[in-house]
């Protein structure tokens, strides 16, 4: 381990501006970054989890040097992103993944190749790498065939390929499980694992919350443009009010009744829903004191009632902060 | 750390294998050979047809200009398109974000268009020989086929140019496609320049192939009255501006990539 | 059932004239950007008086005289309908197949006519536009007489000429549903039509069994029927020019609907809609 981090990001900002028009061009802006403040330690996985276009994209290509910040500094390896690129560029990987970005008309192989030549793979050693990255990512029984012949997960482990092809010290991944089925799911998820056994320092965006929850040690979740929590799944947890949560289904609930759940002990947060006819309180507990008999107890004159246990998920987290944030 | 350090990238070796994915996009898709032959064979035979009976060197003229408009197609179209394509499957992202300089991935996209488009002049030539029936007196068939190549070295470089405005913005085809009569016209691809008005002479200039073109009708056409300097100055002239071209993308390159970093439109098409 | 309460009944009919001004209007400006001000105005006012100006300078440099000089100009002022009737109607299918829209246009139930004259429709007034500067260029630049008389014939000619271009635009646009790219057939038409049909020098100088193609083409008639405004021609003759370039644009917007349909089995068949 050294002791420069992996990622350093301070007052990173971007503003995209988009024209329409000829006589009279109106010019609007997009703020998708806002002041973004990040720390990442070499040699992990950190996740990074948001909605759509709150900006994790723009934060991946502005760390890979494809995209300029408007303001602020960006530092991977300890170099700048801008000044620096010629430096960064051999040295980190970028998976973007989608049906976009590979020669479709011809096969993965060459495709491997014109990117092993590009990024200076030792002429002896190209075959050899690109026959192994072919490997790790399962498609070594279709690297003679085109592109434009794959399905959409096979292009998004050639894509997963052509990012770790070089060895990158950093590699960034753009949702790389988005579109492959279960079993390459899982397969990516090791392979992602293994990478970071090899030292390798993951900056991993996905939108599946059990991702993360497997995979990253330390997650932040981003929204419009800011960091808004930074944790291990557990302080996420407790930063949303608890690990325990509490559901209970009725058909309606009056506002009294909701106030005494309120008032349990360990209650941190109730939301409620509703679903058609029926409505479900979601209650969050810092502590052990209230059990699931004492809700029942509450809310009394509900035969109907349902209430059962659940550990509070990554993904009530996500929700939770991501609401909070909404305005 | 993964690795401690990086590996060399060799400049050549990431132009030849540019020119390598080059000829292997078109092996795929061979059938963009159709229209970048078919304008430069039209012209050729509407310049033959209309050049009939207007002396014997006109039949030089028709295949000097139709070869050059065919290069001009292959070389300087079919990088620009190539770069286009990069837009379109959205593979210009990872090949910036890769060590090498973009330019020499230009590069060795102009070099294949070099080679097919010295095959496109070669058919021009069959055809409208196939047409006029007898070929062309050379004075000096060596010298001339010398300085055909050094002709597509001028397109070339007048290909990597322009190349940065593919990347620029993803409307250069437009740009392109208006710009093409202007630079047929600009750079005397069917008659000289000195015939143009005496203003857009300066304009000409700019162009490395109006001046190796003139010097290539010098050779090519006895008693041929072009620019009143002559043929060695032609040539002077048309090093030159190669090179002033050369040099210019050298430089441009690297702020046409932070300028489209900086607008965020590389994945644009 | 629940679930179908929503959706449309499939004996419901999509408006044909929905789907006419969804095609005219939407589709290119979503296909093409060529809704972009700039870029038709290019279309329209740039490359029509290059072209002229370089087949311009070529006739005169093999020693024609004025009249050859304004033939070439009339010529090549009206074979620039080709940039926005050709072109720009292959560019469109291009685009729909690279931005992955093709598909989802031919699983649609839309009406396949309203479909195809819709998406004529903007070409159509481009082309207009581009022949008339053209004419305009060629009037006040290259010595083209027309006398105020031959107006409204001339105007009929380049409408009719516009409108028979588009056809077989589309028509081309058909057969690039199954090839990878249509601009290969954009190109090609675009420049033959310079050598087969009458541009530059008359379809009759030219070898019987090639004359015979430039005869398919409908420019090749619309041309003729523009020249024969021009030099006030007897209404005998532009009458039946006029018919034959009606003909050649029904023939061609009949060929084109019966391409699509044929070409987009094929293209399912093979796959080929999602290939570019």
């Amino acid at each position: 381990m050294t002791n420069v981090p992996a990622i350093e990001v301070r007052g990173l900002t971007r503003v995209f501006e988009s024209r329409k028009g000829f006589l009279f061009r109106e010019v609007s802006r997009t703020e998708a970054l806002r002041g973004l403040d990040l720390t990442v330690e070499p040699e992990a996985i950190f996740g990074l989890l948001g909605p759509n276009g709150a900006g994790k994209t723009t934060l991946v290509k502005i760390l890979s040097t494809l995209l300029l910040p408007s303001t602020g500094t960006a530092l991977v390896l300890g170099h700048d992103v801008v000044e620096e690129s010629a430096w960064l560029r051999p040295r980190i990987g970028l998976v973007l993944g989608g049906e976009r970005g590979l020669y479709n008309r011809i096969n993965a192989r060459d495709n491997l190749r014109y990117f092993a030549d590009l990024y200076g793979i030792p002429p002896h050693e190209r075959e050899h790498r690109i026959d192994e990255v072919l490997e790790r990512v399962g498609l070594e029984g279709a690297a003679d065939r085109r592109v434009e012949e794959y399905s959409r997960g096979m292009k998004q482990k050639l894509h997963i390929a052509r990012g770790i092809l070089h060895r990158p010290q950093v590699l960034f991944l753009d949702e790389p499980t988005i579109g492959l089925d279960p079993k390459s799911a899982r397969e990516t998820r090791k392979l992602v694992r293994s990478l970071v056994s090899d030292g390798v320092t993951i900056f991993l965006t996905t939108h599946y919350m059990f991702e993360a929850e497997e995979l990253c040690p330390e997650i932040a979740v981003m929204s419009k443009g800011r960091i808004v929590a930074r944790d291990t799944v557990a302080g996420l947890r407790q930063l949303v009010g608890g690990d325990r949560t509490l559901e209970a289904e009725a058909y309606g609930f009056e506002d009294r009744e909701v106030d005494a759940i309120r008032h349990l002990p360990g209650v941190s947060k109730v939301v409620s829903e509703e679903y058609g006819p029926r409505t479900r309180l979601t209650v969050r507990l810092r502590s052990l004191e209230t059990t699931p008999d004492q809700v029942v107890a509450t809310l009394p004159g509900h035969p109907e009632l349902a209430v059962r246990e659940r550990r509070t998920s990554l993904e009530d987290v996500y929700l939770d902060l991501v609401e909070e944030e909404a305005p | 750390m993964a690795t401690a350090d990086v590996p060399h990238v060799s400049r050549v070796r990431a132009t030849e294998a540019s020119l390598r994915l080059a000829f292997q996009m078109f092996v795929a898709d061979p059938q963009w050979l159709i229209p970048s032959m078919i304008a430069p064979v039209v012209f050729g035979l509407v310049a033959f047809e209309l050049f009939q009976g207007a002396g014997p060197d006109f039949l030089t003229y028709a295949i000097l200009g139709a070869g050059m408009m065919s290069m001009w197609g292959q070389t300087l179209y079919g990088s620009g398109w190539a770069i286009g394509q990069d837009r379109e499957f959205g593979t210009l992202e990872p090949t910036v974000q890769s060590p090498t300089p973009y330019v020499y991935v230009v590069l060795g996209r102009v070099l294949w268009n070099v080679v097919s488009g010295l095959a496109g002049g070669g058919i021009v030539y069959l055809v409208v020989l196939a047409v006029a029936g007898a070929p062309p007196a050379l004075p000096d068939p060596l010298g001339f086929v010398a300085l055909f190549l050094f002709v597509m070295l001028t397109l070339a470089a007048v290909g990597i140019l322009f190349s940065a405005a593919w990347v620029y913005t993803r409307y250069s085809g437009f740009i392109q496609n208006v710009g093409e009569f202007a630079f047929y016209v600009g750079t005397g691809c069917m008659f000289p320049v000195v015939i143009l008005p005496f203003w857009t002479n300066p304009i000409a200039l700019v162009f490395p192939p109006t001046w190796a073109l003139d010097a290539l009708r010098y050779l090519a056409i006895p008693g041929y009255v072009g620019f009143a300097w002559g043929f060695w100055p032609d040539l002077l002239g048309a090093v030159a501006t190669t090179v002033v071209y050369v040099a210019v993308a050298g430089a441009i390159f690297r702020r046409v990539e932070l300028h489209v970093l900086a607008k965020g439109n590389l994945s644009d098409y | 059932m629940l679930a179908h309460a929503g959706t449309y009944r499939t004996e419901n009919r999509v408006s044909f004239w929905r789907t006419f001004w969804s095609n005219a209007v939407i589709a290119p400006r979503t296909t093409l950007g060529f809704m972009r001000i700039d870029f038709v105005l290019g279309t329209i006012f740039i490359i029509p008086l290059m072209q002229m100006v370089f087949f311009v300078f070529v006739v005169q440099v093999s020693g024609g005289g004025p009249s050859e000089i304004a033939f070439t100009a009339l010529g090549n002022a009206v074979s620039t309908v080709t940039y926005s009737s050709i072109f720009s109607v292959c560019q469109t299918t291009d685009s729909e197949k690279q931005q992955g829209t093709m598909e989802h246009l031919l699983v649609s139930p839309a009406n396949r006519l309203a479909l195809y004259f819709g998406r004529g429709l903007l070409p159509i007034l481009i082309s207009l536009a581009t022949v008339s500067v053209g004419i305009a260029y060629a009037t006040f630049l290259f010595g083209v007489a027309i006398p105020l008389s031959a107006v409204p014939t001339l105007a009929v000619s380049v409408v009719l000429t516009a409108f028979a271009m588009v056809g077989f635009g589309l028509l081309l646009g058909g057969v690039a549903l199954y090839l990878r790219t249509s601009i290969i057939l954009g190109n090609i038409f675009l420049f033959i039509g310079l050598l087969l049909s009458g541009v530059n020098f008359p379809t009759s100088q030219l070898p019987p069994v090639v004359a015979w193609i430039g005869y398919g083409f409908p420019l090749t008639w619309g041309l003729a029927a523009i020249r024969a405004s021009v030099a006030g021609d007897p209404w005998g003759t532009i009458g039946l020019l006029w018919g034959l370039v009606v003909a050649s644009a029904i023939a061609s917007f009949g060929c084109a609907i019966g391409l699509w349909e044929y070409f987009e089995r094929r293209a399912l068949a093979t796959g080929s809609i999602a290939k570019f």
